[in-house]
Formats: structure tokens, sequence, C-alpha cells
């Protein structure tokens, strides 16, 4: 039988805290604590194998009762860009330790604008540049002068 | 306790806190009033520029932007019929057919005179009933600490909108969260797997931000490429009529129990823990039109829809702050941040936080009662401006917030782990959105779990015997309390699936 979202959410709870367990009780007990570091863990991991074998059950159970949901009925979503933006972002984090805030801002701001809304005249470029510059200057401005946040620096530009 | 209030005032109308105060609440009204920015957004977007400020001047700035949240999001609700943030759902259903009618500025004035109205109504319940109730939490012991935050869990699960065991699990999941690092008695590493990276845990605001900036944003960028007819109608090209303020202010004043009730709603709401703005503002609504003795013009403009809904979203805030303050337990998401960065500068909330940082709550509520004149004064001088913001373009947008999330990550101890433990849990945190996971409860149970852990051993080391939990009279109301609202919530569940049989959600 398939698995709705429920019941993939429900496995994959179950399996984590099934893992997990046999860790927390195997933590070594303090001879000060009635308890051990495990006992708290421990109930959470319960609660929470308890949780979602309940879930993983309801959805076994309604898609019994009413067969598999109908995917069609739902909306569209623009799940590629979606993951677009998450590599973009993840691309941006990459590289600060590299290049360093203030250029790695400008290259993400851009990029980010790029993905979601290509510009389609020389203006619009020209916007998509200054927000990008614009931002990583103002924040930097702001962060490193007036609060006295030390931003990321390059190790490979030094700056 | 007048003295300390008047002191307060004194200290926030230094400019020292002014001016974090009055631009907390302008990012607030413009946050709240972009559709898809939601209030915990805004005070994610401004918690970084906090971190250099005085104590004082960083929740100053968070309570403006608390409270400025608050009422921006009525002006898209009146204007484009798009709430702004969930906590103007319900100004929408009158502020929208109003504007529509012809007066769109009687409509959104409406609503910011009842946001001021109830703020400050709420404000009144805040500074005279913080400190009765953080004397009551004071006598709680570590049973009766265990057994209330378990009810604020079993609560904020209960009230999932979409299932009860997905409350439930979300809430586990934001628990076992907390236990990763070392045990917080004899500082044991746990589920670590030997690495460096997680062997101090996660830090609670990287992880917050994560979920709910990633989780907002994502879901915003997924519906990009979809229409939407009503945003194609431009909030900055709209003409306001000629109307009197002080007709407006006496609408509202002539329905004293309206307000009242909408304000006590709002705090009721507000005081019960991670129980957003949403529910007070669509509560109040519906409470309205019960009362009503023209329920008939709700929904086709009434000034009543639009005053219930505002007064009692703002009354929320105040109740927020109270449980804050008095229990140590945020209100909802945005003092979930607020509750983080008291830890960032050494401050822990709870019942002892009133008299041993008088100085500091006094000027919390200070701050809140100086946020709604200046909230008045921004939406006064500044709309035209705010009009236009509305249409800025999420392409625009997104980004910036996330630059900003990214350094409210990395300013916390200027280290990139944090970024990389904001970017795991945004995906986590989008995964779980899609999965159908609300996130209330998981921030909940993050918030709270280290508390739960220290109080159950704190509890067990006091006294080994667990029958305390359940014969200590407090505790075992509290729990007994928690396991009724379990009950209720899976009858309500049930009725709502008999009511909604065979509607089943797509497979991934």
């Amino acid at each position: 039988m398939r698995l709705g979202r429920d019941g993939i959410a429900g496995l994959i709870g179950l399996a984590v805290s099934l893992m997990l367990l046999p860790q927390a009780l195997g933590l070594p007990k303090l001879p000060i604590v009635p308890v051990g570091p495990g006992f708290y863990p421990s109930m959470v991991l319960v609660f929470m194998a308890l949780t979602s074998a309940a879930l993983l059950a309801q959805d076994l159970l309604a898609r019994r009762r009413t067969g598999p949901a109908d995917a069609a009925a739902a909306p569209p979503r623009a799940y590629g860009l979606v993951a677009t933006a998450f590599a973009v972002v993840a691309g941006y984090i990459a590289l600060m330790p590299f290049i360093g805030f203030r250029l790695s801002t400008v290259l993400f701001v851009a990029a980010f604008q790029l993905v979601l809304d290509r510009p389609a005249s020389a203006l619009s470029w020209a916007k998509l540049v200054a927000i990008a510059v614009g931002t990583s200057a103002v924040t930097y401005a702001v962060f490193e002068h007036y609060l006295l946040v030390l931003l990321p620096r390059g190790a490979w530009t030094g700056w | 306790m007048l003295e300390l209030l008047a002191n307060g005032i004194l200290t926030i109308l230094q400019w020292k806190y002014m001016v974090p105060l009055f631009f907390g609440t302008l990012v607030g009204v413009i946050g709240g009033s972009l559709p898809g920015v939601t209030i915990t957004m805004t005070v994610i977007i401004i918690l970084p520029f906090t971190y250099g400020l005085d104590p004082l001047a960083g929740l100053a700035a968070m309570t403006g932007v608390y409270v400025g949240g608050s009422t921006g999001g009525l002006i898209t609700c009146c204007l484009l019929g798009i709430p702004g943030s969930p906590a103007s759902i319900a100004t929408t259903f009158d502020g929208f057919p109003m504007a529509r009618n012809g007066e769109p500025g009687r409509a959104i004035w409406l609503g910011v005179w009842a946001s001021v109205w109830g703020g400050l109504l709420g404000a009144l319940c805040l500074v005279f009933l913080t400190g009765p109730l953080a004397a009551i939490a004071l006598e709680f012991g570590p049973w009766e600490y265990f057994s209330l935050f378990v009810l604020a869990m079993a609560m904020v699960a209960g009230l999932a909108e979409a299932s009860l065991l997905k409350g439930l699990l979300s809430t586990a999941i934001g628990l076992l969260i907390t236990v990763v690092g070392t045990d917080p008695i004899g500082s044991v590493p746990r589920f670590t797997f030997g690495s460096e990276f997680i062997g101090g845990g996660f830090a609670f605001l990287p992880v917050l931000i994560g979920i709910f900036a990633f989780a907002q944003i994502m879901t915003d960028i997924e519906k990009a490429k979809a229409s939407n007819p009503q945003r194609s109608l431009s909030a900055s090209s709209v003409h306001f009529e000629r109307f009197s303020h002080l007709k407006v202010n006496w609408e509202i004043i002539k329905q004293p129990f309206l307000l009242a009730w909408a304000t006590i709603v709002g705090l009721i709401i507000g005081i019960l823990p991670a129980i957003g703005g949403s529910a007070s503002s669509v509560m109040a609504y519906d409470q309205a039109k019960k009362f009503s003795k023209t329920p008939e013009r709700f929904g086709k403009g009434h000034p009543e829809g639009i005053i219930a809904s505002e007064a009692s979203n703002n009354a929320n805030v105040s109740g927020s702050l109270m449980t804050i303050m008095a229990f140590g337990i945020p209100g909802d998401a945005v003092t979930a941040v607020m509750l983080g960065a008291m830890t960032i500068h050494g401050i822990q909330s709870g019942p002892l936080f009133i008299s041993q940082n008088p100085g500091l709550s006094y000027g919390i509520y200070a701050a809140y009662i100086l946020a709604h004149p200046l909230m008045l004064l921004i939406c006064w001088a500044f709309m035209p401006i705010m009009l236009r913001v509305t249409s800025v373009r999420l392409a625009v947008l997104a980004p910036v917030v996330l630059v900003l999330c990214v350094v409210g990550a990395y300013a916390l101890n200027n280290t990139m782990n944090s970024v990389y433990v904001l970017l795991i849990f945004g995906v986590f945190g989008y995964v779980l959105v899609k999965a159908g996971f609300p996130l209330a409860p998981l921030i909940l149970g993050l918030i709270l779990g280290d508390q739960i852990e220290v109080n159950l051993i704190r509890a067990i080391m006091t006294d080994s015997d667990p029958l305390l939990f359940l014969t200590r009279p407090i505790s075992g109301g509290l729990l007994l309390a928690a396991v009724l609202s379990v009950v209720l919530a899976i009858w309500q569940h049930l009725r709502h699936q008999k009511r909604t049989a065979g509607e089943e959600d797509a497979d991934f």
C-alpha cells in the first residue's frame, strides 16, 4: 500500500526515535542524580515513537477507508524554483568564508533576484545590480560601523 | 508601581531608547503591511540590529515591531483585501468592503484607532496584572513548572489545525532538538555522534530564524508564479476620502462593551502560550458578530468588525508580554524571539524577572505604551510611503530578508556554525511545513525543552516520589488541564473529520 505524506512522516519519526532510543538508554548514570542523562531524552523519544506510530497507523487506516488521494487537486507550485532558491542560499553560505560577506552578499542578492525575476531591460539590470550592491553596502556599514558586529572576511580575498 | 512606571516612561523618552522604539515601530508597521511578511519575520529581521544595543533599547525596538506589526497588517487588508499579517485576517472581512464602498480612509483609521484603544486598555492589564501573575508563579515548585510547561505544550499541540497527532509530533521534534548536546546536570554529551559541530547543541535563535524565515519565504516563492488578481490592484493609487478622526474615535468609544470585550478576548488569547494574534482577531470578530444588534451587516463593511479585530490583536500583544514576563513562557513566536534576545543579554525571564529587573520590566511596559502614539504618528505621517512599500516585489524583498537572517545568525557568536544551523533548519522547517506540520508546537518544545528537563530532574532530586506531580494541587490541576486540553482537541478533530470526510491531502 502506498503511504501518504503523513504515513511517510510517521515512518521517519518512528525510525529516528527507535534509532536514538538505545543510545539514550545507554548513556552513563551519574552518582549524584537519581536519574541519568538518558532519562529525559528516553521519555521524549518514547513520546515521539508513539505519536509517529499513531500518525503512521492513522494514515494507513485512512487510506484503507478512502483509497489514495487525488493528487491532481493540489494547486500548482513552483518547487523547482524553491530548490533553486535553496541552492543559491547554500552557495552564498558556502562561499562566504572564502570571499567574505561583502562580495558574497552582492553575488547572492543579484543571483536571487535573477532566479525569481529575470530582468527584461537595461534599466531592470541596473536596478538589480544597484539593489545587490546597496544591500551589501548598507548592511556592512550598519553592522560593522554602528552595531560593531564583525562580519565574515574571506579567506581568499582577505576582506 | 506608578512611580516605577513613570520612571520607565521617562527612561524610554530618552533618545537612546526612543530612536530604537521609533524605528522598531516603523519597521513593524511596514513589515506588518507587507503581505507574506509576518510579525515574527519582521522581529527576526530587526533582531541582529539589537545585539549591539543596550538590552532595554533592543527590547523596546522589538516591542515597537510587535505593536506596529499588529496594526500594519490592516493597511493591505483594507486596500487590497489581503491580510498584511495573519493577525489582521478578520479585519479584511469588513475593512476591504468598506474601502471598496469608497471609504478607504475611514476603514484604515477605524482600524488604527481601534488598535490604539485596544492596545492601551491591554497596557492597563499588562501593568497591573503581570506582577500578581508573577507572584502566583513564585509559589510554583519544580513540579508545578513541569506541569505548567506540559499544559502549555498540550494546548498548543491541540490547537494545530491539521492534526492533533502532527501537533504532538511537532512538539516531540522540538523537545528532541533541545536534548542534542550536553545534558544540563552532568554535561554528558547526548546524540552528538562525536561531532564538534553539534557538541554544544543547537542555539535556539538560528534554529528559530531558519525554521520560520525560510519556511515563510520559500512558501511565498512557491506561489510566486501564480497570479493573484487582487494584487494587481495598486495600493499606491488609492485616494483617501475626507473624514474626521474625531468621528472615527467616537464610532469606537460609543461602543465600550465591544471595545472592552474584544480587548479581553485578545488579552486572554495572548496569555495562552504560543497562540498568535490571528486567533484573537478571528475570535473577537466572531464574538462581536454574535453580540451585535446588526449581525447581518458583518462582512459588508461594518465598523464593528474592524474595531473588534484590531482592538483584539493589539491587546493580544500585551497578553503575550504578560506571559513572558510572569512565567517565562512565550505567548507566541514573536515573544519567543524576544525571549531569545533576553537570553543573549543574560536576562532570565520568569516570575523573578520583575522583582530582579524593575527598570527593565517597567521600561518594557513604557515602551509598549509609547509604541501606540508612535504607531499613530507613523501611520499618519508615512501612509503614502507605506502604500508604495506594499508593492515591493518578492524578488527584491526575499534576498534582503535572507541576508538579514544570515547576519542575525552569524552575529550571535561570530561563527559560521550558527549560519550552517540556520540553513539546515531552514530546509527542515520548509519540509515540515510542506508535510503539514504546525510550527508553533515545535517552537514551544524548543523553548521549553531545557526548562522541562531541569524542573523534572530538580523535582526528582528533591523527592523521588513521582506521584507528587499528581498529588500537589496546582501541579495535579495543571496536568489534569493538559489531559482535558488533549481530550477536547481529539473531540474537536473527530467532529471536524466527520464534517470534512472525504477531503484528503495530496501525496508528496
